[in-house]
């Protein structure tokens, strides 16, 4: 590849420099110079008379690099480091972040201090008027959200509309109808553009910020800055009121346009004035004009919006102004189709062959190519797996519509067309996951990284869906050692895996018989903020406890059963959780035991009583192997005399094994007879509280 | 072949965690191997002993009127009175059979390979009928060797091996959903089956039936626009497309980008034209301004002073070409109001 590469480039160089030596060639040849020498006049009047005619020299044009050029060709040479954090978080490595709650943390954190500082030079741009830099830099100097124009003109309503002052524009468009001015009809739309799109209220100041969607979380986590927080300004939080500025100014525009009409219906559907907008609708047929593209995909998903109709009237409602649209030669547009798609993702059941006839015109008219189809693809991939699930469909075929779309789409690179594109990869791993087909799932893998669709996986919660769908479809399919491999490239640089995910990799690991790994996997889950997660330490302890193992690997379990205890105990310090399940503590002394720390592993048996619960069987059996290996009859009776204070039954088996095994005194023996006449009297009621246990 | 053999990788690997089903794996080969023995043998029964194969079909007669006993199905069975009709009901009946197959295994068993057969992604129904005839299978031939390794053929492994020949017929040709099969080659059908889904699918769902509304060529026909100045709608959509694949940086260069494109950096390559926008007018055009001086005379002293001037100008780096141009025109224009002082003093100037 590089090295094709390479060759390209120097035939190219070959090319440039033949190139230009032949069109040096040819004005040479003919004449040994011609450049004129200013302060040697005569030398020109001396070559003129010589030969006839003086050829023009060309010269060659520079050539003009993008500015970004440069720095795209050093981008693309840095691949991803899996054992570093993404640059994002480079900064002090005190602060690299190291669970996904962090990682949030740091990026709204930046961000909001970049957001502070521009509010505060907005605020207060006469403090920041000093221009240090040559070549200017605009986008460091305060901008200015104040009109400048005072008087009343028409200019100025222009200036306030550009603004984005709604109220001042709507005062200012007043005045001038009251000075009898008459405003021109393009200012009037653009002023009901604005009117429109922010539902005649004043846009929320953070509009002047750069907009994302973390600054809009910012926003609404820091509201004070602002007047309206972000959320009022939903687009179901500003409703349509009837006679607003909007209607009133509508109203008094003397000759209304097509495009009047559009910016109304367009405006009244995104504030949900769904019947006005069809009303309205009619009365522009009526005026026998014409709506354009995107006052239809309005009205589209006003038609699908409407509350008092069925699914399939709703449907052919849709069909009927399709229809319109072709009728009046109205080209449809991507929107169009999505908003179809979206719209009969409501309709569950009834949807589904529709969506699959408005896919498949989709296609037979060529709308964007295949590349722009990711939105379409969401809205049908997301229902039928929908569906699916619902429905139970056996078969499950109506997933299958994402073979066909991959084997369309693959190695194709997108271009953002739709505000739901970053859906995508998303839903396609959730359908991969939901098929269990590990194929798949590596084929939109490849595609995610083709060229630069990777920007397409959207924020952070969807990448982090994304990729633990992935792995957890690795770990059931995958063999472990490429399960492994994946691990380590994709965790930590690309996402922290949730505790189900290493709940999964665990699963993964015992089922390869891998258990090995599992000390790691510990101290992994701890540094991404799983310390406190029980499902996961007993899934762990459980595992490790389980079987016996050769001794070097004994010692590892118990030194990361020994941490997990350590997690326990301040636990208990911060009394949030339920305290020690008895499997966990069970656990612990096992691999204690096992590894031979037998010191800590009596300390547990403390731990059982000073929590009430009961050790298991499997374990007070394990205490007195033990006893037996050290030869020390009083730790065998400290196990029977447990068992005893517990009621347990195996109490009994374990008094007689104490008489076979070990060399005990009289005194001993006595103590022991006394035990168990103790617990064949309460035998009767122990029985229930012994399921818990090994 | 590939996708049986990962079918049965599956099978093992999800009950890994389960240590009581694990040693099934290791029985599958003896158990395949018992599949084809008894096969031959029982084509062998059929040909040769007809009446073992009247015994068996009778006792296999008795067996089933008692599975429809239970699960109330046409009482017709129960008038069966010859041989060949029973035949007949067990080769319309497949569901029969398996009924009473699983009849004899464990419910702990059944219930664990209904669990898998979930969990597979495959049909659920064969699947779970697959495991359980593993299990049956094995359950069975312990069971024969126990007798004292005496060769008796089972009535039911007779019963599937009947079905085979004929509901792999039947399969292939109305392939209904529903029906339990449990044929030998029923790993390598289920791929074949997958495949077959994906073709006819690939047909079915991007090339079926469409709309009909939009017209291709009406589509596509390029219509002349007029240029119109993007409204606030064009605006805010495209700040929501901009959105859409924003992601963080993700190395140095990236971020230098990102700056170049604020405006914070200088411009690569670097040199000393940043920041000035002349028009698209070149570097040549500012320094070589000989060839304006044309109209001028070739020598003399206002040819000296005009190249003066020109190399003044190609020096300064604050005039743009046009008004560089518009300078020299200036002494042109100057030379010409002045001819009669000029004639006075003998210098030329056309």
């Amino acid at each position: 590849m590089a090295a094709a590469a390479t060759s390209r480039w120097l035939g190219f160089r070959c090319r440039l420099c033949l190139k230009l030596r032949g069109q040096r060639a040819s004005p040479c040849g003919q004449i040994p110079c011609c450049r004129f020498y200013s302060g040697s006049a005569t030398l020109p009047k001396v070559e003129g008379t010589n030969i006839t005619g003086i050829e023009e020299v060309v010269i060659p044009r520079k050539k003009t690099w993008d500015k970004v050029a440069v720095l795209q060709a050093l981008a693309s040479t840095v691949s991803r480091d899996p054992t570093a954090a993404p640059y994002a978080f480079q900064d002090d490595p005190y602060l690299i972040p190291a669970s996904s709650m962090e990682s949030r943390l740091f990026l709204l954190a930046k961000k909001s201090g970049e957001n502070a500082a521009k509010f505060i030079i907005n605020l207060h741009p006469k403090y920041f008027q000093k221009d240090i830099a040559e070549p200017h830099i605009p986008c460091l100097m305060p901008e200015y959200f104040e009109p400048q124009i005072e008087d009343i003109s028409e200019a100025a309503l222009k200036e306030r509309i550009k603004l984005k002052k709604v109220k001042a524009s709507v005062d200012m468009f007043d005045q001038l109808l009251q000075a009898g001015t008459t405003v021109s009809l393009e200012t009037s739309n653009s002023l009901l553009d604005l009117l429109c799109y922010y539902g005649d209220r004043e846009p929320s100041t953070d509009n002047h910020f750069q907009q994302s969607g973390k600054s809009e979380e910012l926003v609404k986590d820091t509201g004070e800055n602002d007047k309206k927080s972000k959320k009022a300004d939903d687009q179901f939080g500003v409703t349509w009121r009837a006679k607003n500025n909007a209607e009133r100014i509508f109203a008094l525009i003397p000759e209304k346009n097509s495009y009047s009409y559009c910016t109304m219906i367009r405006g009244m559907v995104k504030h949900r004035a769904l019947v006005q907008a069809l009303n309205l609708y009619a009365e522009l047929l009526n005026n026998r004009l014409k709506a354009d593209v995107y006052t239809f995909n309005a009205l589209i998903e006003a038609t699908a919006l409407n509350m008092n109709e069925k699914s399939e009237d709703k449907w052919n409602n849709i069909l009927e102004l399709l229809k319109q649209m072709a009728a009046q030669k109205v080209k449809p547009n991507l929107q169009t189709f999505n908003t179809i798609l979206k719209c009969l993702r409501r309709f569950q059941a009834f949807g589904r062959l529709p969506a699959l006839q408005t896919f498949r015109e989709m296609k037979a008219i060529g709308i964007g190519e295949y590349v722009s189809w990711c939105p379409s693809l969401e809205g049908t991939t997301d229902k039928t797996s929908l569906l699916s699930h619902s429905a139970e469909n056996p078969s499950k075929g109506s997933s299958r519509i994402i073979y066909d779309i991959m084997n369309e789409i693959t190695g194709q690179k997108f271009t953002p067309k739709d505000p739901d594109d970053d859906m995508f990869f998303q839903s396609a791993m959730r359908v991969c996951s939901f098929l269990r087909d590990l194929e798949l799932a590596y084929q939109v893998h490849g595609l995610l990284n083709t060229g630069d669709n990777w920007k397409f996986i959207g924020p952070d919660h969807r990448r982090n869906f994304y990729y633990s769908k992935f792995f957890s479809l690795l770990c059931l399919m995958e063999q472990i050692d490429v399960t492994l491999k994946w691990y380590k490239d994709l965790v930590p640089s690309v996402f922290f895996p949730r505790s189900q995910t290493l709940i999964d990799l665990l699963q993964a690991l015992d089922v390869a018989n891998r258990l090995e790994v599992i000390p790691q996997i510990w101290k992994d889950s701890k540094e991404y903020g799983h310390t406190f997660r029980s499902d996961l330490k007993e899934e762990i302890l459980m595992l490790m406890a389980r079987d016996q193992h050769p001794p070097e690997l004994q010692v590892a379990f118990a030194d990361c059963a020994a941490d997990i205890k350590s997690t326990y105990e301040s636990q208990d310090a911060r009394q949030t959780a339920p305290d020690w399940p008895a499997n966990s503590l069970n656990c612990i002394a096992v691999l204690f035991l096992r590894a031979g720390r037998t010191q800590e592993a009596w300390k547990m048996l403390g731990l059982f009583r000073k929590h009430n619960k009961i050790p298991g069987n499997k374990l007070l059996n394990e205490f007195m192997d033990s006893a037996k290996a050290s030869n020390s009859p009083a730790q065998a009776i400290e196990v029977v005399k447990l068992a005893g204070a517990f009621s347990l039954p195996i109490c009994e088996g374990l008094t007689q094994r104490v008489m076979a095994d070990f060399a005990i005194s009289q005194e001993q023996k006595e103590a022991l007879g006394n035990l168990t006449s103790l617990t064949s009297d309460s035998d009767s009621d122990s029985d229930s509280d012994i399921s818990e246990g090994i | 072949m590939l996708c049986q053999r990962k079918t049965k990788n599956n099978v093992q690997r999800y009950f890994g965690t389960n240590n009581t089903i694990c040693s099934k794996k290791d029985e599958q080969p003896a158990s395949m191997h018992e599949i084809s023995k008894e096969t031959e043998s029982q084509e062998s029964v059929k040909e040769n002993t007809k009446k073992d194969l009247l015994g068996i079909i009778k006792g296999m007669k008795i067996e089933l009127s008692t599975v429809n006993v239970q699960t109330t199905k046409p009482s017709s069975t129960r008038q069966l009175k010859s041989v060949e009709a029973t035949i007949n009901k067990l080769q319309k009946a497949p569901g029969d059979a398996p009924k009473k197959r699983t009849k004899s295994l464990s419910p702990e068993l059944v219930a664990a390979a209904s669990a898998i057969a979930d969990f597979l992604p495959f049909d659920k129904q064969t699947t779970k009928s697959e495991l359980l005839r593993q299990l049956q299978q094995h359950e069975e031939v312990s069971k024969a060797q126990k007798n004292g390794g005496r060769a008796k053929i089972s009535v039911s492994n007779i019963i599937s091996d009947m079905k085979v020949a004929k509901s792999a017929t039947i399969r292939v040709s109305t392939r209904p959903v529903h029906q339990i099969q449990f044929d030998e080659g029923s790993d390598d059908y289920m791929s074949q089956k997958t495949s077959d889904v994906k073709k006819s699918l690939r047909k079915n769902m991007l090339k079926g039936k469409r709309l009909n509304i939009f017209d291709l060529k009406a589509v596509t026909e390029e219509t002349s626009e007029t240029e119109t100045t993007p409204s606030l709608w064009d605006i805010e959509f495209a700040k929501q497309l901009a959105a859409v694949n924003e992601q963080p940086l993700q190395n140095g260069f990236a971020e230098m980008i990102q700056w170049t494109k604020d405006g914070k950096l200088w411009e690569f390559p670097i040199n000393n034209e940043a920041g000035f926008d002349d028009e698209g007018s070149e570097f040549h055009e500012h320094i070589f301004l000989d060839i304006h001086l044309k109209d001028f005379p070739k020598q003399g002293p206002i040819r000296h002073f005009m190249e003066l001037v020109t190399c003044g100008l190609s020096k300064n780096p604050y005039l743009s070409v046009k008004q560089k141009i518009e300078h020299i025109e200036w002494f042109r224009n100057y030379f010409n109001e002045k001819q009669d002082i000029l004639k006075e003093n003998g210098i030329e100037f056309n």
